[in-house]
């Protein structure tokens, strides 16, 4: 066993794991304010890296300029989603709400696709493709950079849910009814997760977008967020950084072991397999609530 | 008494009808007075619309596409009927809903914490945190652990806790009582008094427990099928041989008498 080589791939995993959980940390914040997976993270994503496109590439702003303000931009539009889409589902059936998701989702890609086309773009962040050692290990700035990223949001977030406004959002998603009995406003909070979502999506689309492109494909990172997102116990934003690491390093360490075997393609199979397997034997995460019963 | 006007009332509630859904007349008609600083109790069976009113009160209706189709709802002399819940809990008024509905997965003083009024300065919320602890010194010991594994009369005194911060003028108290051993039942209504004289807090208390309300409350209102078919002070409650009969066991025996009468005008009230 080549031990330089096998800890090269398990890091190299456990960083693309990170900008798994950089993707993820948008969904937990929704689950932890509303209860609610949004299958529209994938889509806000995608917006997110266009609208950085648009403002720089486009209107020729430079980009520490374009980034901030693409998320300025998509923290209104996180809002306005909760406003014109979701209030009015505000205490129905979560399968109703997770319908609307799905059905933003559609529409965004819709919506991008129809303005933007279908080409892929490059988000040309101007990061160095030189080779970047550490110690004998091959690894990859961009990821450097975003797995730095992930772990920035992480903390912030992390601090967050113990401010007075987090932990109003957490009375939220535990229940509706009685926080509007204490007088806090489900929907301004919803909406609040909303907005913090999609400025996530700008962080993740940023990053992806200079991985892989900027094209339809970025919305198809759901897959492997909401699997992150569900190892992690979907409301737990330590889960998600967590899950990350581990989904990300057995994908990478056990593709090289069975893609031989079964002629490759066997990355998609793992993180499905991740899915399934937590699915049915650990239905709350590694670090997610439980539904408390007492006895 | 040197009051030189008549005391307006905190809450009046005159003819209120509430619709679910569009077609459910949930109550029909009903009126309800709350002297300021004083406990008043709700009383009535199940079904009868006890929850409703308190509802319609706290505009907790439109979570459950309820809505006051008719009468008004007057809070220190301001129509209420149809503001956002959210405002009146800023004017003073909080309910504490049915099942003590606590944030299970935030540990009590996370649940005071996020009860606290918008502008509350950090300061104010823990002295008023302290304050409640020392009304309910269950729940000091327990201030960090999980909310949701309290036991049920801790967790009733958390929802109780909880109101107070939003610092209401009006606590109105669904059925806290429900579910409880008798001693906690007297522990809890024992502190509601307390915290009713201390601070002149007015309160609309709804039980099913009508021996233990009537001990505390000035003034009751029985409801049955949507109406009020019955209202005086406690003591004119208590000794009246229909609520003895039905909601006090039993009393003095089996007055067959009154209960034709009662049947009766349940009938021609309906
Ligand atoms: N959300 C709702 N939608 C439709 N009907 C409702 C709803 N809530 C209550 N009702 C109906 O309104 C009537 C009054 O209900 P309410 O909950 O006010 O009674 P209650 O006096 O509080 O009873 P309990 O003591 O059982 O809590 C009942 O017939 C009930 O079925
Ligand atoms: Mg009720």
């Amino acid at each position: 066993m080549d031990w330089i080589f096998l800890s090269e791939l398990a890091i190299n995993g456990a960083l693309t794991g990170l900008l798994y959980s950089l993707f993820a940390i948008g969904l937990v914040l929704i689950y932890k304010a509303s209860s609610v997976p949004n299958l529209a993270q994938g889509g806000l994503t995608m917006v997110g890296a266009y609208v950085v496109l648009a403002l720089s590439h486009d209107a020729g702003l430079p980009l520490w300029l374009a980034i901030p303000l693409a998320a300025v931009i998509m923290f209104g539009l996180g809002f306005g989603i909760e406003r014109v889409a979701l209030r009015r589902l505000a205490g129905r059936p979560v399968v109703m709400i997770l319908m609307m998701t799905l059905g933003l989702d559609i529409f965004l890609r819709g919506t991008t696709l129809a303005i933007w086309g279908g080409t892929s773009r490059s988000m040309e962040l101007g990061v160095s493709y030189e080779p970047f050692f550490l110690g004998d290990i091959f690894v990859s700035r961009i990821h450097l950079v975003g797995a730095g990223v992930a772990i920035s949001l992480f903390v912030a977030f992390m601090l967050f849910f113990r401010s007075r406004t987090g932990i109003k959002l957490r009375a939220i998603a535990d229940d509706y009814m009685a926080s509007w009995s204490v007088g806090i406003s489900v929907e301004r909070g919803v909406g609040l997760s909303w907005a913090l979502a999609s400025v996530v999506a700008v962080a993740a689309g940023v990053i992806w977008g200079e991985i892989q492109g900027v094209d339809q494909a970025l919305s198809l990172l759901l897959l492997k967020g909401l699997t992150v997102a569900v190892l992690g116990g979907l409301d737990s934003i330590l889960g998600a950084v967590v899950a990350g690491i581990i989904l990300g390093i057995i994908e990478n360490v056990g593709a090289d072991f069975l893609d031989p075997l079964v002629g490759g393609g066997s990355r998609e199979l793992i993180v499905a397999a991740v899915l399934i397997l937590t699915v049915m034997i650990r239905p709350h995460g590694l670090f997610g609530r439980h539904d408390i019963e007492r006895v | 008494m040197q009051e030189k006007v008549e005391a307006q009332p905190i809450l009046s509630m005159n003819s209120v009808e509430v619709l679910y859904d569009n077609v459910m007349l949930a109550i029909k008609g009903v009126s309800v007075q709350v002297p300021q600083g004083e406990m008043i109790a709700l009383l009535g069976s199940n079904g009868a619309g006890k929850s409703t009113t308190l509802k319609a009160i706290s505009g907790l209706l439109k979570a459950e596409r309820g809505r006051v189709s008719r009468g008004e709802i007057k809070f220190e002399g301001t129509d209420i009927t149809g503001m956002l819940a959210q405002n009146r809990v800023d004017m003073g008024i909080c309910h504490v809903i049915e099942g003590r509905r606590v944030f299970e997965h935030l540990t009590p003083d996370e649940n005071l914490t996020a009860a606290a009024p918008t502008g509350m300065s950090r300061s104010d919320l823990n002295a008023e945190k302290e304050k409640i602890y020392n009304y309910f010194p269950r729940l000091a010991e327990r201030r960090n652990s999980l909310s949701g594994y309290l036991s049920g009369g801790e967790q009733q005194m958390l929802a109780i806790g909880r109101a107070l911060v939003t610092q209401p003028k009006l606590l109105m108290l669904d059925e806290p009582s429900l579910g409880l051993a008798p001693f906690l039942v007297a522990e809890i209504f024992g502190i509601l008094q307390k915290i009713n004289q201390d601070e002149g807090m007015s309160v609309l208390l709804v039980e099913q427990n009508a021996l233990a309300a009537l001990e505390i409350v000035s003034e009751g209102y029985l409801i049955e099928n949507g109406r009020v078919v019955m209202n005086g002070t406690a003591e004119a409650l208590k000794s009246n041989s229909d609520i003895q009969e039905f909601y006090l066991g039993g009393g003095e025996g089996t007055d067959f008498h009154n209960v034709k009468h009662y049947s009766r005008r349940k009938r021609w009230l309906s």
